[in-house]
């Protein structure tokens, strides 16, 4: 049996209180433990960003954060993203520009791109593709997505 | 009087139905599916490459607490081989191991943790044998058997022949003859593979899965299972990617069933992203010679074609690409003779199945070089090369396919010109000797793939189920799957077009086989084709009914209606006369009630070939051609990709918005088989079985993109469309080669064009320059 | 996979870590990046202390000390990047967060844990070699606080090892000022912006007066068990006119001195290659200037 401890932190703006093991990731903490399957699996190893959520504001691989170092801080993930005015602008703007395919990427491009948007409002596209550069999707291409996230910059959708 | 005018959804931006929910994060995939009381299952996979089992040793994990339980081959004396072609695949391996992701045993205990460490608790005790890695090696006499039934290691062979090449080699004045080696790449969905497997109390089983053809799978589970299929369903939860991976059934799910008979429990089994690269299917590896010929007038005369097909371990879709691949050979521009030969070996590597193009793209790799090796040889201009040998609309290829409509030339053109491929390619090839490490080059690449299915099966069909509700609703149950590139959209779209109704009103179901009617599977390209016709053939047949029924009420000729924004008009003046609501309701509460449901059941009108590979297989055939401009780093080899000019011949544009991602998507998929993913497979073992070194091609590295749809109306298809979902992959690799060639004057005749790879060939060069 | 983990503790202070460090058998929490994919792989294993350091405001912040930049161990990539010091005096270390690894990984791996980490290509290492990083320790061996520095070039001792012991905690790195006229530049191969483990990687500094490089300073990464530093590539290129020649003499000399290995990335041979053009192109690139 693992070693368990007790954790308080935000999620999605409410607090939680959950006993972890110490060595589970944030993201099977997030997905098995609350529930909240908008985040991915899909490596497991930072390389893909399907896990990206928000800890205190900035965008993180959840599968690569220990469910322990949440304590006292903030998460967001894509179930809240999406329902903040950047985030329906966002969402607004994948489901109009075709970013949207098997979908699987786009919760971490959502969150990737809230926080992108977030820290620097008017990216160029090259911008745009540095900054989703951690987030692997294998249908798109891209080039709807970084469309979508340069109109939901613009403003318009 | 108010009337409403004649609109259009074909052609639009339409979004796709499904994207909100993605977006917000709302879609349920299968690992974010969790029945109540869900066992969670692992599989133990071989250490050694090649070896016989001498002895499994489960009685540690079984005595684990939270196992429930633990199988081996054994313990399921009733299963059944897998396969496509050959069933040479049991799901649980007993007597040997011929590859390093057989499947030894599994577990299923209560969480996924308990289960790894279980595995860590089984003992196997191996004899190890010779392996056989290299495909070469398969016919050599000595070499290890993989197995028993074949001990030649000779799986199968594909002979195809057109015309006669000794005559065509006679006639021609120029003859080339070159190697290529095409190279491991996997998939990489987004989307690990899963399934969950639940019985009922009746022993019905319902299998939730990521199936690309879920009527093909309920009889292939029956046959593996020893069930009835009748007990069979299959649910298809939305799925993160698929490209040609989910066509067979693989070990993993058969297991998974057999522990939830075992445990009379639902078991759900997910593959963690190392166990995806390593257990997954790959595309086909080829070792292809091609000898081409050409008289000097320009006209092509022959090509023979020999490959060697490393089959891996067991046979899946990959044996079959040969049936795709001496499409290309024989009828990718006119050719009148055309030898085709492959042996399929078997080998102790990864087996192969099906990926996005299907051999299309190693053929074409093989041809589009020889076609700008024999223009210059020539000393023509590759276009006009190109166009000399291009087919018209109207030909039928020795091979007896059918160009009803072909967008060949037009595709040459387009792209010729938007991508200014004439001048650039004689301005880089005159500069490829002067100094400057990073130098320019265009190249270009035509494919022809089927565009209207392809009947390998008894049908090649697909069945609609269409009802409209009191509330002039439809709903459209399809038998075609939606993999993510948008065939439920389509499918909405042309339904809505039909019955003159807004996107909202149409919902799809297409995800459950105890309600869908049969389709035989997404591949080919086929489904906005065949799952399209069939949704517009339902939905005639609603019109029909609704206008038999609408005609009596307003005393009108049944032909002189229409249907627009959900009302019942006059065709020619566009004046209402009922909402198509209230028609349905009074035909459905009238003392003859009856409801608006119709079916339909498309088969597409193409030919299975015979047993010498003629017959005009498809009901429509789709052309493109790519122009590609990269950047050479001769210090280093680094080839970035700037651009690609493409012009597709896709019959017509249905959804804008999705086709344009398809074909994005596509060539993004085509830059990294060319450019950057290889599997690296060492004497049996995968080298890098994770992102970190198999590498995708990410956000920044993407060339810019000049797409141009060239609309042939195809008279079978859907509104004129034909099949594109493979297409855009095709020929990116041939366009780079010829490009790379255009910027060095180095051809290189394997992938990927790693900058190692590139730079040595460029060295290689130099040496031989120098040499000489 | 089961932990053999006892105890989880979060610190407050240095010496609080310090003291638990003394026990023995502690496994130091950062950002985790490293740690979790490499003890869920197996490659790693846990101690019977699991210690979160990133409660400790100690560890945090970057300042100016004694004509030293101080950067302390828990500052992310992301923090150094937009660091108006860092900006200002050590440009290079900028230069190289922004081709490590993507934006999520930026904003939670620290300085420290990719020292401590050691990686034979670690972005941020070369060009800290360059810099003539120092990186501070400090231990609680009979209850009062000792610290010592040890010189980068000196602290990796093996792939994946430092010469940390592990009663030790890495409090911060610190780098000397640059003289005026240092130029570094830091280069990285591959054919991506980032996300790309190095093939091989390069940092050169050095002051430049009229065209001649003085205090020069080379370091390698990807061809060596560990970054290093190349002393001999250096002793060819200290105080010699960066004439054509001058360059495609040291690219060779450096060509010569590495030892590169070959693996799934590269070969050797090309391992070698790289680092004789990519050298050169480096060194045009800072006579150019």
């Amino acid at each position: 049996m693992s070693l368990q401890h007790e954790i308080r932190f935000m999620i999605n703006g409410a607090p939680k209180r959950i006993a972890v093991p110490v060595t589970m990731s944030a993201l099977a903490m997030i997905r098995d433990g609350l529930g909240l399957i908008g985040t991915k699996y899909g490596c497991g190893e930072g390389e893909c960003g399907a896990c990206t959520i928000l800890v205190d504001g900035v965008s993180v691989n959840a599968c690569l954060m220990f469910a322990v170092d949440c304590d006292g801080r903030v998460l967001t993930t894509v179930e809240a993203v999406a329902s903040t005015p950047m985030g329906e602008k966002l969402r607004d703007a994948f489901v109009s520009h075709g970013a949207v395919q098997c979908g699987f990427c786009t919760p971490g491009m959502m969150v990737q791109a809230t926080h992108m948007l977030d820290g620097s409002p008017h990216p160029s596209r090259d911008e745009i593709k540095r900054g989703i550069e951690g987030n692997l999707c294998r249908c798109t291409g891209y080039v709807k997505i970084i469309d979508a996230i340069a109109a939901a910059a613009e403003g318009s959708s | 009087m108010e009337t409403i005018a004649k609109q259009t959804l074909i052609g639009k931006r339409i979004a796709k139905i499904d994207a909100p929910d993605k977006a917000s994060g709302k879609s349920r995939y299968i690992d974010d599916l969790n029945l109540p009381g869900q066992l969670h299952a692992k599989i133990l996979r071989s250490s050694r490459v090649h070896a016989r089992i001498v002895r499994i040793d489960t009685s540690r994990a079984k005595a684990l607490p939270g196992v429930h339980a633990v199988l081996t081959a054994a313990d399921v004396p009733y299963q059944r081989p897998l396969g496509i072609l050959a069933k040479d695949q049991m799901p649980l391996k007993g007597d040997k191991v011929r590859s390093l992701r057989d499947e030894i045993a599994a577990v299923a205990a209560d969480t996924e943790d308990i289960a790894e460490e279980a595995l860590r608790l089984i003992a196997v005790e191996y004899e190890d044998l010779p392996i056989l890695s290299d495909p070469c090696k398969a016919l050599l006499p000595g070499a290890p058997v993989v197995h028993d039934a074949h001990p030649d290691n000779v799986t199968t062979k594909w002979d195809y022949a057109q015309g006669d090449v000794a005559v065509g080699e006679a006639e021609s004045d120029i003859v080339i003859e070159d190697t290529f080696r095409l190279h491991y790449v996997t998939h990489c969905c987004m989307g690990v593979s899963g399934i969950i497997a639940d019985f009922d109390s009746s022993e019905n089983l319902t299998l939730y899965s990521n199936t690309q053809v879920p009527f093909l799978h309920k009889r292939e589970f029956a046959q593996v299972l020893q069930m009835d299929p009748a007990r069979i369903r299959i649910i298809q939860p939305p799925i993160g990617g698929a490209f040609g991976s989910k066509l067979d059934i693989y070990p993993f799910e058969p297991i998974c069933v057999f522990l939830a008979k075992a445990t009379k429990r639902a078991v759900k089994l997910v593959f963690t992203r190392e166990e995806e690269f390593i257990a997954s299917p790959t595309r086909q590896p080829v070792i292809l010679t091609l000898r081409s010929g050409v008289k000097k007038d320009g006209t092509l005369t022959f090509r023979t074609v020999e490959t060697l097909h490393d089959n891996g371990a067991y046979t899946s879709w990959g044996a079959s690409t040969p049936f795709v691949m001496m499409q290309t050979f024989s009828s990718l521009y006119r050719v009148p003779h055309c030898k085709y030969h492959t042996t399929v070996v078997y080998t102790n590597n990864p087996y192969a199945g099906s990926f996005r193009g299907y051999g299309n793209l190693q053929g074409t790799f093989a041809v589009e070089s020889h076609m700008d090796k024999l223009a210059e040889a020539l000393g023509m201009d590759p276009l006009e090369f190109r166009l000399k040998n291009a087919q018209d609309p109207g030909e039928v290829t020795p091979q007896g396919l059918h160009f009803k409509t072909c967008g060949l030339k037009d595709c040459l053109r387009t792209a010729a010109r938007f991508s200014d491929y004439r001048r650039k390619q004689r301005e880089n090839a005159a500069k490829q000797g002067k100094p400057g490490h990073l130098k320019r080059g265009v190249g270009m690449a035509s494919m022809l793939h089927v565009g209207g299915g392809a009947k390998i099966y008894p049908s090649d069909g697909c069945g609609t189920i269409l009802k409209i509700d009191d509330f002039a609703q439809v709903t459209v149950m399809t038998g075609a799957s939606e993999i993510g590139q948008g065939s439920e959209t389509v499918l909405a779209q042309l339904v809505c077009e039909e019955l003159g109704l807004p996107m909202s009103s149409v919902k799809v179901v297409n995800n459950d086989t105890d309600i869908t009617p049969w389709d035989v599977g997404v591949h080919a390209s086929r489904t906005t084709f065949i799952g399209g016709n069939s949704a517009i053939g339902a939905a005639k047949k609603a019109k029909a009914k609704i206008f038999a029924a609408a005609a009596k009420v307003a005393s009108v000729d049944a032909n002189s209606l229409d249907l627009r924004e959900g009302q019942i008009v006059d065709a020619a003046t566009g004046e209402p006369y009922m909402a198509l609501a209230k028609l349905v309701r009074s035909l459905h509460f009238s003392d003859k009630a009856e409801l608006v449901m119709t079916t339909n059941y498309y088969e597409p009108p193409s030919q299975h070939q015979d047993k010498e590979f003629k017959g005009d297989v498809s009901a429509a055939y789709a052309w493109a051609t790519q122009v590609i401009e990269v950047e050479v780093d001769t210090d280093t080899g680094v080839v970035r990709m700037l651009n690609v000019t493409a012009a597709h011949d896709v019959g017509r544009v249905l959804n804008r918005l999705g086709i344009e991602g398809q074909i994005e998507g596509g060539i993004v998929m085509g830059a990294g088989y060319a450019l950057t993913e290889e599997l690296i497979v060492d004497n049996g073992v995968v080298k890098n079985p994770a992102f970190r070194d198999y590498k995708l091609v990410t956000a920044p590295e993407i060339p810019e993109m000049d797409i141009h749809f060239i609309e042939t109306m195809d008279g079978e298809g859907p509104q004129g469309a034909k099949g594109v979902g493979e297409a855009p992959a095709i020929c990116v690799a041939a366009a780079t080669a010829n490009a790379i060639y255009n910027a060095t004057g180095v051809r290189i005749y394997e992938l990927p064009f790693t900058p190692e790879k590139v730079y040595r060939a460029l060295v290689a060069a130099r040496v031989e320059k120098a040499a000489a | 996979m089961t932990a053999t983990i006892e105890q989880y503790c979060t610190p407050v202070s240095v010496d609080e870590a310090a003291t638990v460090l003394r026990g023995g058998d502690v496994t130091i929490l950062a950002s985790g990046t490293d740690l979790m994919p490499q003890t869920q792989a197996g490659r790693a294993r846990f101690g019977r202390v699991l210690m979160n350091i990133r409660r400790i405001p100690e560890l945090r912040g970057i300042s100016i000390e004694q004509g030293a930049i101080r950067i302390g161990t828990l500052t992310t990539v992301t923090e150094l990047m937009e660091s108006d010091v860092i900006r200002r005096d050590l440009p290079v270390l900028v230069e190289a967060g922004d081709q490590f690894a993507s934006d999520q990984l930026r904003n939670t791996a620290t300085i420290g844990g990719n020292i401590c980490n050691a990686s034979p290509a670690g972005d941020l290492l070369v060009p800290l070699l360059i810099l003539d990083a120092e990186v501070e320790l400090v231990s609680m061996p009979g209850g009062t606080r000792e610290s010592r520095q040890v010189p980068l070039r000196e602290f990796f001792v093996g792939p994946g090892k430092t010469a940390r012991k592990a009663s030790e905690l890495l409090v911060a790195v610190r780098v000397p000022r640059p003289p005026d006229g240092f130029v570094a530049r830091f280069y990285k191969f591959g054919t991506r912006p980032a996300l790309d483990i190095a093939a091989i990687s390069i940092g050169i500094g050095g002051v430049l007066q009229r065209g001649v490089l003085t205090r020069v300073r080379v370091a390698f990464g990807a061809v060596a068990p560990t970054p290093v530093r190349a002393p001999k590539t250096e002793a060819a290129l200290e105080g010699r006119p960066l004439t054509v020649d001058t360059i495609g003499a040291v690219a060779q000399v450096a060509h010569d001195e590495v030892r590169p290995i070959s693996d799934v990335r590269a070969s050797e041979w090309y391992r070698r290659e790289l680092i004789h053009n990519l050298t050169k192109r480096v060194l045009d690139n800072v006579a150019a200037t």
